[in-house]
């Protein structure tokens, strides 16, 4: 579905990705681990159109992706749920839900994808008229997936869910993503809890220093030596 | 599943309990009281507020959306002022042919400010397209200093060609409408300033509604809070932009068009407006159009007691003299706040 090949990327002067190679099938949970600095948000950058690739392919079910606009790899069924969420604080959750349809012009797929997230976060839907401002990380969270989720993508994005957030809702975020891939949608989640990922995802890769240099299923990388000892501290 | 749409959060009371109604409600109950003292305040205050919170609203949301302090605002009234002046005068000169046709009486006005409007928005679009959009693409750093002294040659630039094609000349009418005035409150009003002010009225009204309601409005208000979440829901931010700048122009040309018998068109005519369009979004806080639009009448009202109760000179010491009190207790501006929402709930 999704297949980088050798993408290198990077800001300015600063180059991040040193030739990345990832495949993410349909249906897929994928994961993409590594340490602080590594290039995992540039890569799901680069994949959403917001930072261009220096060298390599990107492609998405057989298209090419590469140098096309961020809202045009929304259009095209990818969502991206950035780490800093980027949501509209002034407007309602409800508001922001419906800005994330912006693409959808049908009215009643509209509506019942909003459903289907208030049903997803039931938390969300207490909140439906406050403004996004004023929400907890955890909600604020919520609503950055639900939001994702209105132009029902079918590959989703999700750049650390647990980032800042406290363990119990980690945990409600781990369990929608969870929820998400059973009911069909591929996700490729960024994250830095390692162990809790790997025990959630099909399969994982570890970027370090701008390159892949493991890939395996969620328990082979458990049972690998380097990264017990690097990232579960075994 | 039909959850969603039953459930309503906020109680209607606590929504009218904001800072922003506070304001209002203190603003109508000034202009009421002057009502009664001299009703003439109250007319002359939602006339000329009406008129400057065309302009000023439109200002603040190309600052809130596009982060341009446009400094050619003025600009496109004078624009208006022209298109209107030039497809009126025809149609006068019809009316002068033909007296009874109720028709060119009644209608006559209207095509100029709507031509006036649409030339207004194609400024506009042109001024994105061809400025805005390749010094975007070329760097965003001090993107606020280069769009402002962009804009800023944009009005040199402007206010030049109008004299170099049309000369210096002062193009005005005495009045769009030739029938009598009417009597509101016992205080005679021409037909061309009550008509100003319900073409402010029907026009805030659309806008506020497109802005709160609609897909593109929605989308817009997304692009002034979070220019990369509302890509990354799938906005394209150059349609936006095109949009906004469009809109913000055709409102200062509409607001040109339809004071034409007060402002006659010559090209250094966009000055005032612009300036008090700035004082108004400088009192509200930058960037928000609902701000602005409140805080055009309080302008307005400010500039009627200075006329009425100080003197003519007077009209514009009062509001700037007001706006620094503000910005002295509120640096962000009576309705501004940490986050950019244009619009706020």
């Amino acid at each position: 579905m999704l297949q980088l090949t050798g993408v290198e990327a990077g800001y300015d002067l600063l180059q991040v990705l040193w030739g990345v190679d990832l495949r993410v099938e349909e249906g897929e949970f994928v994961a993409l681990l590594g340490p602080n600095g590594a290039g995992k948000t540039t890569t799901l950058r680069t994949i959403a159109g917001f930072v261009p690739s220096i060298r390599g392919s990107i492609t998405f079910r057989g298209e090419p992706l590469d140098g096309v606009l961020p809202h045009k790899v929304s259009a095209i069924g990818i969502g991206y749920v950035s780490e800093s969420l980027n949501l509209f604080p002034a407007m309602s959750v409800y508001e922001n839900l419906l800005v994330g349809a912006y693409a959808v012009r049908d009215r009643a797929r509209i509506s019942s994808t909003i459903d289907f997230v208030f049903e997803l976060f039931p938390r969300l839907l207490e909140r439906r008229d406050q403004l996004a401002g004023t929400l907890s990380g955890g909600e604020r969270k919520m609503l950055a997936i639900g939001r994702g989720l209105m132009p029902s993508p079918s590959l989703l994005l999700v750049d650390e869910p647990s980032l800042g957030l406290a363990p119990m809702a980690t945990l409600t975020a781990f369990e929608a993503l969870k929820q998400l891939h059973a009911r069909g949608v591929t996700i490729l989640l960024v994250e830095q809890n390692v162990n809790t990922t790997l025990h959630l995802v099909d399969r994982a890769y570890v970027l370090e220093q701008g390159r892949i240099v493991l890939e395996g299923t969620g328990q082979q990388l458990l049972g690998n030596n380097h990264v017990q000892e690097a990232y579960l501290g075994i | 599943m039909t959850t969603a749409t039953n459930l309503r959060a906020v109680p209607f009371a606590r929504r009218f309990m904001s800072f922003t109604w506070l304001v209002i409600g203190f603003v109508v109950l000034v202009m009421v009281a002057f009502a009664f003292i001299q009703p003439s305040i109250l007319v002359d205050t939602l006339v000329t507020g009406g008129m400057w919170a065309l302009m000023a609203g439109g200002l603040a949301l190309v600052f809130g959306v596009m982060n341009i302090p446009n400094f050619a605002h003025g600009e496109f009234f004078m624009i208006g002022s022209l298109v209107a002046f030039t497809v009126f005068v025809p149609i006068q000169e019809a009316l002068l042919d033909n007296p009874d046709s109720v028709v060119l009486k009644v209608a006559g006005p209207f095509p100029g400010i709507i031509v006036a409007a649409v030339v207004g928005f194609l400024c506009g679009v042109l001024l994105e397209v061809l400025l805005f959009r390749p010094l975007r693409k070329r760097s965003r750093e001090q993107w606020v200093m280069n769009t402002f002294l962009l804009t800023a040659g944009v009005s040199v630039l402007l206010v030049n060609s109008d004299r170099l094609l049309f000369g210096n000349d002062f193009r005005g009418i005495t009045r769009y409408w030739d029938v009598k005035p009417i009597e509101i409150l016992g205080v005679s009003v021409s037909v061309d300033r009550a008509m100003v002010f319900v073409i402010a009225m029907i026009m805030i009204a659309v806008f506020a509604v497109f802005l709160q309601r609609t897909r593109m409005g929605r989308a817009m208000r997304a692009v002034s809070q979070d220019e990369t979440g509302a890509q990354m829901a799938g906005i394209d931010l150059n349609r936006i932009f095109v949009l906004t700048m469009g809109l913000s122009c055709a409102l200062a040309a509409l607001a040109g068009a339809a004071l034409l018998f007060m402002y006659p068109s010559f090209p250094d005519v966009g000055i005032q407006p612009l300036y008090l369009a700035w004082y108004v979004v400088i009192l509200a806080g930058l960037g928000n159009v609902q701000g602005a639009i409140i805080g055009a009448f309080i302008v307005a009202l400010l500039q009627t007691l200075a006329v009425y109760y100080v003197g003519l000179g007077w009209v514009d010491v009062l509001p700037t003299a007001f706006i620094i009190l503000i910005l002295l207790f509120k640096p962000s501006g009576l309705f501004g706040s940490e986050v950019k929402g244009v619009w706020e709930q």
